[in-house]
């Protein structure tokens, strides 16, 4: 065992989680190693260069959850990180019409009222709804889940955190969250409005990566965690890095190092070592071994325990537990490079909305059918698309008059049924293409003429998303955000802060609470708990705003 | 006489029951009811033979208690029934209690499995039936208040009966309360017709498929009492006449064929009703076993906050179960099931995916081609209720949307009959031949007859945001409705639907409460 083997604390994956993680206990003055299996580092938040001149942000695309926390104490903006909050966005109908969103207040109510007077006035009363939830749930963010099987003190005290919390709302408005944490984003928004396409447009980040249907309920919390971010204090704001999502990790890769810290890749890790029920260290795939009493996984709870621990070191009930944990594919990608801005007939020239998000659902219903098709193994005949063209704002993407343009896909499913049979394994060229056709169909209904405009496109099925970066079945949230798979049920019940039965072994990805995008929580809090526990070192705060 | 201590608006088990407890402390109660034969959705046709519920599996010895037909046992018989999860192959699954084995008597390959899920979801039953027995939990301010004490010691008991389960088992339940019934189920056996038979019992009513959050609490609720299925000898008329009879004995005048067009409000309190034939009835307690937002109606909305008729207006209650009543010549037979087992509770739903697939288009106002059905031939356990070789077949059959794309027209109806038939011939060939009579009652109808919301089996969607103290809406989940003196003591109130009697009997109790507070 040489010194260069040897560490206070080894990351296994440079996702932003992993890096987060090792950034916070670099800083601390922990001597800290990151290994990726990738030749790049980032997991699903990349720029990757895959045709020439463009930039894709290949897997996440756009940000908004990253805690300004981790962005303040981690200095990211010295390490080049700039995010420019985008504006708005649309969803374009077959017609011709479309529904902008803006974030200006009068000009969405003038919007919303084109298409129903009466929805306009209801916005108010549902935005605000929305607000309410979000500034409630936002500090158990940082914070970790309470277990309330537990009765040592700062479970106890996280517990009395979330009654006084929930009794300072008041009965009414406790029982309004309640319903939030339960309704589904269907239920939610037919209750408020009455238009179809304002519904369909607001209910997309209620099923954004999740295997649930619009009317399923739960999903009314998926949408709100897609609204709990904020940027420059914009409460729900969204917004592209400069550079693409690579330029997060890469400053959070760059901080890191800054501490003082390590990054080795192109070689994953194979096993992680245990002895006697504790971790000692890691070993790669290609037979490098490095050692340290405290490793983190940022892969997700089924690859890190059934795929790199040995099953007789694991206790059978966690085995079980980790298998039945819900890790399903649901969303494909396109990443598109374009010789010219896709004529949009429907918007008006230079429309802001044209900067943000744009979709082509067009109602409920429509949606619904497309979660139908996904359980019976196939791609939706009409997937819900959430499709961007930074390039209008971040000029690093494509050369000047060109640009990228990133289309999310729900719903596809990882494992596709061809010929009675369902496997990842069933995701071949030919069925890449067909998927990808559809898609364009659908863009089709904003940009006639995208067939002309495409120079190259990138294709990604849930497996190969999973080969990719290694989030299981591609699900980007690294586990369905289902109550069943939150707060102390993540990943596990039992086990949901952060250190795994093997001593020493953390989860510091999504896997963990609070759960996925690109926010940095888990790693933050899994940092937080590991200087806690493992050097005494309580300087780490836990926020709670 | 036209003055009481109570009115009851439905004189189904829940209004009966309400009726009966209010009495039995004293109070003078008449019961209306706008139907021929009390019962509400218990009621028997006719001829006695069942017409919407016809099993039981949740009645409330509490509820027997409080009406006054004593600790030990109901005045009627009940023969507990097995189920047969009917599989089209012939090898179906008998299901007694927690054990489970093939038709030819033969072990099954999954039984231990079925043991360990039917004995654990039973645990969790006996804990909610903890909670279904009270009021539910209110979060006004007051701490120190006399009821908050009270509700924080049943809160205790609750937490206790948790802790009590065991570490571990705590855990499971909390992640498996919010958790799909779908998923649930094929974590523990492959998908087939004992995973299709519990995914059927989790959504039966329901607006919901097995892979929707939260159905596995309506799995657990159903086995408040271990879960046994049972058939009362006498028919549901033999049921609904121990209701009534309680009721009559504890001194309610019980008025049929009489409905409620007002109910009367004066200086924000609730001071009786009008009927439909001119009649008033005055009193200072109104009780209704009907909808919230019928009720509204009823009384004006003029004299509810105008957030609480939104909410109402917003209660989800889409009804999706039917009935199809069959009368047979004969008794069909089960290819692969002996005759004795044609007494049992029969469910055609042949995997968890199958019933999921049902559910699909009633999202859209279609009904299932293939629905899920539970079907039961009473006649064959209690044969004094046909005459000579004749019997009678009752199916509750899923999906079938109240707001059906087209309405529920004859064709429709006719429809839904020969998707029912056809699927039930696919495990009895002779059935279709035996068929002397047909009867369709669409939740359209369920809602005529009985004033069930949306005709929902349940009166409300038993959806998550829909229970405990959120049923049937955000503020209304304490049995009060608005103005003082009038409650709402039907399933749309906690704890909501299946045969048990309890909603009543709490938002009696609940009146009496606060009568007791004045």
């Amino acid at each position: 065992m040489t010194e260069n083997t040897k560490y206070d604390a080894i990351i296994a994956g440079a996702g932003h989680n992993g890096l987060t993680t090792a950034a916070y206990l670099a800083r601390a003055g922990l001597r800290v190693l990151v290994v990726e299996k990738n030749d790049w580092i980032g997991g699903a938040a990349v720029s990757r260069s895959l045709h020439e001149g463009w930039t894709y942000s290949n897997c996440s695309y756009v940000c908004s959850l990253l805690r300004r926390e981790i962005v303040r104490d981690l200095d990211l903006p010295k390490f080049g990180l700039q995010v420019i909050p985008y504006e708005g966005g649309a969803s374009f109908t077959k017609s011709g019409d479309y529904f902008a969103y803006y974030s200006d207040h009068d000009a969405l109510r003038r919007e919303m009222a084109r298409h129903s007077p009466r929805d306009a006035d209801a916005y108010a009363r549902y935005s605000q709804a929305i607000m309410r939830q979000c500034r409630f749930i936002r500090p158990f963010l940082l914070r970790d889940a309470p277990d309330p099987t537990s009765l040592r003190p700062r479970d106890l005290n996280e517990l009395a955190y979330l009654v006084k919390k929930a009794h300072g709302l008041g009965s009414r408005e406790l029982g309004e969250t309640l319903r939030f944490w339960t309704m589904s984003i269907g239920d939610l928004l037919d209750e408020h409005f009455e238009n179809d396409l304002i519904k369909a447009h607001l209910a997309g980040s209620g099923i954004i990566g999740t295997g649930l249907g619009v009317y399923s309920p739960g999903t009314a919390y998926v949408l709100l965690h897609h609204y709990m971010g904020d940027l420059d204090g914009g409460i729900g704001a969204w917004g592209f890095a400069r550079g693409g999502m690579g330029a997060i990790t890469a400053a959070m890769g760059a901080a890191f190092e800054h501490f003082g810290g390590t990054i080795r890749t192109g070689s994953g890790v194979e096993e992680f070592i245990v002895e006697n029920g504790r971790v000692t260290g890691v070993a790669l795939e290609n037979g490098d071994t490095f050692h340290a009493p405290v490793v983190a996984s940022n892969m997700d709870v089924k690859r890190t325990f059934l795929k790199h621990v040995p099953r007789a070191k694991l206790p059978g009930d966690f085995a079980t537990a980790v298998e039945r944990f819900k890790i399903r594919g649901s969303s494909a990608k396109l990443n598109i490079a374009l010789d010219r801005m896709p004529d949009m007939p429907a918007a008006p020239p230079h429309a802001s909305f044209l900067r943000g998000d744009m979709h082509v659902s067009e109602s409920l219903m429509e949606l619904e059918r497309a979660y139908d098709n996904w359980k019976d193994g196939r791609w939706s005949a009409k997937p819900y698309i959430d499709m961007l063209i930074p390039s209008q704002i971040d000029p690093t993407m494509a050369p000047s008059g060109s640009h990228m343009m990133t289309v999310f896909v729900q719903y596809a499913p990882y494992d596709l049924e061809v010929n009675g049979t369902r496997s990842g394994a069933n995701w071949d060229d030919a069925q890449r293409a067909a998927m990808a056709e559809v898609v364009i169909d659908r863009i089709a209904i904003a940009c006639p003429d995208i067939r002309e405009c495409i120079v190259h496109k990138e294709v990604r099925s849930p497996a190969d998303i999973e080969r990719e970066v290694g989030l299981t079945e591609g699900n980007i949230f690294q586990g369905e955000l289902t109550f069943d798979q939150l707060l102390f049920n993540r990943p596990v019940p039992g086990f949901s802060q952060y250190e795994s039965p093997i001593k020493g072994l953390y989860l510091v990805g999504s896997s963990a609470h609070p759960g996925g995008g690109v926010m940095g929580a888990p790693g933050a809090n899994a940092a937080r708990a590991i200087l806690r526990r493992e050097t005494r070192d309580n300087r780490m705060k836990g926020y709670a705003a | 006489m036209t003055r009481f201590d109570a009115i009851v608006i439905g004189g189904g088990i829940n209004g009966l029951t309400a009726a009966a407890v209010l009495a039995r402390r004293g109070k003078s109660v008449c019961v209306l009811d706008q139907a021929e034969t009390l019962g509400g959705m218990a009621a028997p046709g006719p001829d006695g033979a069942p017409r919407g519920a016809h099993l039981l599996y949740n009645l409330s010895p509490a509820v027997r208690r409080d009406i006054g037909l004593g600790k030990r046992d109901w005045p009627f018989r009940s023969a507990p029934l097995p189920s047969v999860a009917l599989s089209p192959d012939g090898r179906h699954v008998v299901l007694r209690g927690s054990e489970a084995t093939n038709a030819d008597g033969s072990a099954h390959s999954d039984a231990g499995a079925y043991r360990a899920l039917h004995g654990r979801l039973a645990k969790y039953g006996a804990l909610l039936r903890q909670l279904a027995e009270n009021a539910p939990p209110g979060f006004d301010g007051k701490l120190a208040s006399r009821s908050a004490l009270q509700q924080l010691v049943r809160l205790g008991w609750f937490g206790l009966g948790l802790k009590r389960l065991g570490r571990d088992e705590m855990r499971n339940f909390l992640r498996v309360l919010l958790s799909n019934a779908y998923d649930s189920i094929l974590d523990e056996m492959p998908d087939g017709p004992m995973a299709g038979l519990l995914a059927a019992d989790a959504v039966r009513g329901a607006a919901a498929g097995p892979r929707a959050p939260g159905t596995v609490f309506s799995l657990i609720y159903r086995m408040g009492h271990g879960g046994e299925v049972t058939l009362p000898m006498g028919g549901m008329s033999a049921l609904c006449s121990a209701f009534a009879d309680a009721a009559r004995n504890a001194g309610c005048q019980i008025e049929t064929c009489v409905a409620v067009t007002r109910v009367l409000i004066e200086a924000g309190a609730a001071c009786g009703v009008e009927t439909a034939d001119g009649r008033q009835i005055t009193a200072p307690l109104v009780l209704t076993s009907t909808g919230a937002e019928v009720t509204c109606h009823l009384a004006g909305p003029q004299h509810f906050d105008i957030e609480a008729t939104r909410r109402m207006r917003n209660v989800r209650a889409r009804g999706t179960a039917a009935k199809v009543n069959l009368r047979l010549s004969g008794l069909p037979a089960v290819t692969g099931l002996g005759r004795d087992l044609m007494a049992a509770r029969l469910i055609a739903a042949p995997s968890a995916t199958y019933v999921e697939r049902a559910f699909n288009p009633s999202k859209y106002r279609e009904m299932s081609p293939n629905p899920v059905i539970e079907a039961v031939i009473p006649s064959v356990t209690d044969p004094g209720l046909t005459s000579g070789d004749s019997h009678y077949l009752s199916a509750i059959v899923q999906y079938a949307p109240c707001d059906l794309e087209g309405g529920w027209t004859e064709t429709a109806k006719r429809a839904l009959a020969k998707a029912t038939i056809d699927t039930l011939a696919t495990y009895m060939p002779d059935l279709p031949g035996q068929i002397t009579a047909s009867e369709v009652l669409t939740p359209v109808d369920i809602e005529a007859q009985t004033g069930a919301p949306g005709g929902h089996w349940h009166h409300a969607e038993m959806s998550l945001d829909q229970l405990l103290t959120l049923r049937p809406a955000n503020g209304l989940g304490r049995y009060a409705l608005g103005p003082a003196g009038l409650y709402l003591c039907g399933a749309s109130a906690h704890p909501g639907g299946d045969i048990m009697g309890l909603a009543g009997r709490n938002a009696a109790l609940a009146a009496i409460a606060s009568e007791g507070r004045k």
